[in-house]
């Protein structure tokens, strides 16, 4: 697979189909790389429950949802989510509807999803899926790998905790005397 | 040969941890030459290197930011192929699987039990102060005469008081922040005006919420009926403002493995010094393989391999001589290059080993641990690891019969007992319940989730206590006589049990635990370790079902300690005050392997006192 068809696993197909004229030309994939980008910081934040505006701002130096995407569109069942969250009249709508499929591929990709959101790592959607089986593993539940040291510093857990990631103080000395900000804002507010 | 550029010196020391690089200072402020020999690999140019390592370490565990590596291929590194291994957390597992306790190709140390010695230690520049927490808590001065006070064990040769200047000098010297009038407890006396080089460390809001809970707390039994319970905030060699030209405390909360900013001190800190004053040099990945003894029974040189690559090669094997020798491994390494010095069978037991006691005593704090979720959000992953502690339980009668211990209040949630937060953001993602936390077992999303983990993480809190363990000669590093390291150094060799005296400590750490949680209206999640558990035993306590044991888990503090332990004369000890071998005028042995007990406070102050106090011994007593 080259690296345009990955990243345009849904829309550069789509587009490609309606048109059928050969491979998309590169205006058309960058735009289908934009939406398949849009649609998947649209679901992760309705899954994750934090504001897309602060998960992916529009002023994003460190970018860390293209790390999420890419190592999340190496995943069979990537492709459906998207069109899932297309399809779906309202991101709470596509949370509900990858979280809950009935296909356990969907569903456990989903997880995965929100863990690298959370915490930098990516588990596999098989590895969670094993722990629920009949038989599981037993714990802990080990990460295949840290996605990135950026992926560990803009780690969701900590701001969901109120605080930074361990290691990674953006706060001032004895910032820990006093109560922090409130939830809201770390995660903003969530429909 | 190597780069040596201190030709001739007057001084070898082996180790340069915080024992052998204060004294490195010492002496080369005092004009004499002083090389120093490190198994290990120099300071990076920047720390941001080891921070990698950290950020990209799955298992944070101490030792990740440095090396050897903990892992190649995805399997743990097998210690017989690296030059200066060491032992990681990662191998404190049953048998047979990943981590397994007692396999050579994972576990450096060659543990022969019947338990697990828990703790670790770093062969790298600076040593184990890579990964310390920065505690820097002075002993009690019953802890210097427990045959004395108690009946117990052995005194030390040297009281508090001699001691009391040399604390004083050490906390200037790495960068204690600690108020004196918090510190006065137990019979800890100051200099008169002595004032710590910096104010506190602030309490954390987990102090404050342990605090409130002490006018109401009793604990039965164990000779703790009577405590007037208190929270005493920490002395911690971290910056509370700018000393030493270190950075103030950002509160990372990382303090181990790794401070990213290097706010708190490690000895590479007094390492620069000493290089500053043009008479000390170090020999980097050079590792001490034998004290040479000559006909005298003086000390002659010391043997070192010297490696390019951490798995490769030796590339030079050579000797370097000087007039005085100092060994600061640490409790582990150092018995162990002692015991490899057979000088041809001339010393076949070992140098500085007349009395047989190199390598015995070896003891830690073995640290009960216990979690509980507060009834409100108490705020932890903020801070540094530990701001207060509650002393005020480290000395008694009760000292007769079970070990003392302090108890440390955690500011990381439930990180250190069940590596959160990411245990339970998995449980509540993946529908699981190892952190106890999910009992429904709901995989939940979208806000559900933000709610119940913030919920959950913002009120865990755990209690460290760091017990007594007794010195008993049974507890030995000797040489292993299969394993070796990729430099066929034969490998320390570990046995290790926890006495009944140490046992009755646990069993009181267990019930103040418990019931320091009911003073605090908060719900207790200890959960008792598996039965295979090789850092765990069974024992009785008060509360438990009559006539029936419970298993409760110990973890090392990291606290190295005893194995070269200091005395009165030759026959009881290796060393004496000064940490002077009784055997060889010209070697001194360095580091908490001098302590005789191990007593409850961290150990790194002390050792820097008797460092700082051995160093001036060697000015007055070795002119240049």
């Amino acid at each position: 697979m080259t690296a345009l068809t990955r990243r345009n696993v849904l829309s550069a197909a789509a587009a490609t189909a309606a048109t059928a004229v050969g491979p998309a030309t590169l205006p058309e994939a960058a735009a289908a790389e934009a939406e398949d980008m849009q649609l998947f910081v649209t679901l992760s934040a309705a899954i994750t429950g934090i504001d897309a505006k602060i998960l992916a701002p529009a002023v994003d130096p460190i970018d860390i949802k293209r790390q999420y995407f890419k190592v999340a569109s190496t995943d069979l069942a990537f492709c459906q989510i998207l069109k899932i969250t297309k399809d779906a009249p309202n991101p709470a709508a596509a949370a509900d509807r990858v979280m809950n499929n009935p296909e356990p591929a969907v569903k456990y990709l989903g997880r995965s999803i929100i863990l690298a959101w959370y915490s930098g790592c990516w588990y596999k959607p098989e590895t969670l899926r094993a722990y629920n089986s009949p038989n599981p593993p037993p714990p802990p539940v080990n990460p295949d790998k840290v996605i990135s040291p950026a992926a560990y510093t803009q780690g969701w857990m900590w701001r969901v905790a109120q605080t930074h990631p361990m290691g990674y103080s953006e706060w001032r000395f004895g910032y820990w005397a006093t109560d922090p900000p409130p939830l809201d804002d770390f995660i903003g507010k969530h429909a | 040969m190597c780069a040596q550029r201190i030709i001739d010196p007057d001084v070898v020391i082996v180790g340069s941890g915080p024992a052998g690089a204060l004294i490195a200072k010492q002496l080369g402020l005092a004009g004499r030459k002083v090389l120093i020999l490190e198994a290990g690999d120099r300071l990076p140019p920047s720390i941001n290197s080891y921070m990698e390592r950290f950020l990209n370490a799955t298992a944070k565990v101490p030792e990740s930011p440095y090396q050897p590596d903990l892992f190649t291929d995805g399997n743990l590194t097998d210690p017989a192929t690296v030059n200066a291994g060491r032992p990681t957390v990662l191998t404190l597992s049953p048998n047979g699987g990943f981590g397994a306790w007692q396999d050579p190709k994972q576990a450096y140390l060659i543990q022969k039990g019947p338990l697990a010695f828990a703790s670790t230690y770093e062969r790298v520049n600076a040593g184990t102060t890579r990964h310390w927490l920065g505690t820097s808590l002075r002993f009690v001065p019953n802890d210097f005469e427990m045959k004395t006070k108690y009946n117990r064990f052995v005194d030390w040769p040297i009281n508090y008081s001699v001691l009391e200047p040399w604390y004083g000098a050490a906390e200037h010297e790495i960068g204690v922040s600690a108020n004196v009038q918090q510190q006065g407890y137990l019979g800890i006396t100051f200099e008169p005006n002595y004032s710590y080089p910096m104010p506190g460390i602030p309490e954390s809001l987990v102090d404050h919420a342990v605090e409130k809970a002490m006018p109401t707390l009793k604990v039965d039994g164990y000779g703790l009926q009577n405590i007037d319970w208190t929270i005493t905030p920490t002395p911690a060699a971290r910056n509370s403002q700018p000393y030493q030209s270190r950075r103030v405390c950002a509160g990372n909360t990382n303090c181990i493995p790794i401070c990213p900013i290097q706010a708190k001190y490690d000895a590479s800190v007094t390492l620069a010094d000493a290089f500053r004053t043009g008479n000390v040099d170090v020999m980097y990945r050079c590792v001490a393989s034998q004290v040479v003894v000559d006909a005298n029974g003086k000390i002659a040189g010391i043997d070192f391999i010297r490696y390019d690559t951490i798995d490769g090669p030796p590339v030079e094997r050579g000797q370097v001589k000087a007039k005085l020798y100092v060994i600061a491994g640490n409790a582990i390494e150092t018995p162990r290059l002692l015991l490899m010095s057979k000088n041809g069978g001339r010393t076949p037991d070992g140098v500085a080993n007349r009395a047989g006691l190199v390598g015995k005593y070896l003891m830690d704090h073995p640290l009960y641990l216990a979690w509980a979720l507060a009834p409100e959000p108490i705020w932890g992953y903020r801070g540094p690891l530990s701001t207060s502690g509650i002393e005020i339980c480290r000395d008694g009668e009760f000292r007769r019969y079970r070990g003392a211990f302090r108890i440390e209040i955690g500011n990381e949630g439930w990180n250190f007992p069940i590596g959160d937060p990411y245990t339970t953001t998995v449980d509540l993602v993946d529908g699981l319940n190892d952190s106890g936390l999910n009992r429904d077992k709901e995989a939940l999303y979208g806000s559900a989730l933000t709610t119940a983990l913030n919920n959950g993480l913002s009120r865990q809190f755990r209690l460290g206590f760091l017990v007594e363990q007794s010195p008993e000669d049974s507890n030995s590093v000797t040489l292993s006589d299969k394993c070796t390291d990729h430099l066929g150094l034969p490998r320390p060799q570990i046995r290790y049990d926890l006495s009944d005296y140490t046992k009755e400590g646990f069993a009181a750490a267990k019930a103040t635990a418990s019931a320091i949680f009911k003073a605090m209206n908060a719900a207790e999640f200890t959960s008792p370790p598996a039965p295979d558990d090789p850092t765990s035993f069974e024992w009785h306590t008060f509360e438990g079902p009559p006539g029936q044991n419970v298993r409760i888990k110990y973890y090392g503090a990291g606290h190295l300690v005893g194995t070269h332990r200091m005395g009165t004369d030759r026959s009881n000890s290796v060393v004496d005050d000064k940490q002077r071998s009784w055997n060889h005028d010209n070697l001194y042995l360095v580091g908490c392997g001098s302590f005789p007990t191990v007593a409850t406070a961290n150990p790194t102050l002390t050792l820097a006192a008797l460092a700082l106090r051995t160093a001036d011994h060697i000015v007055k007593n070795f002119p240049p």
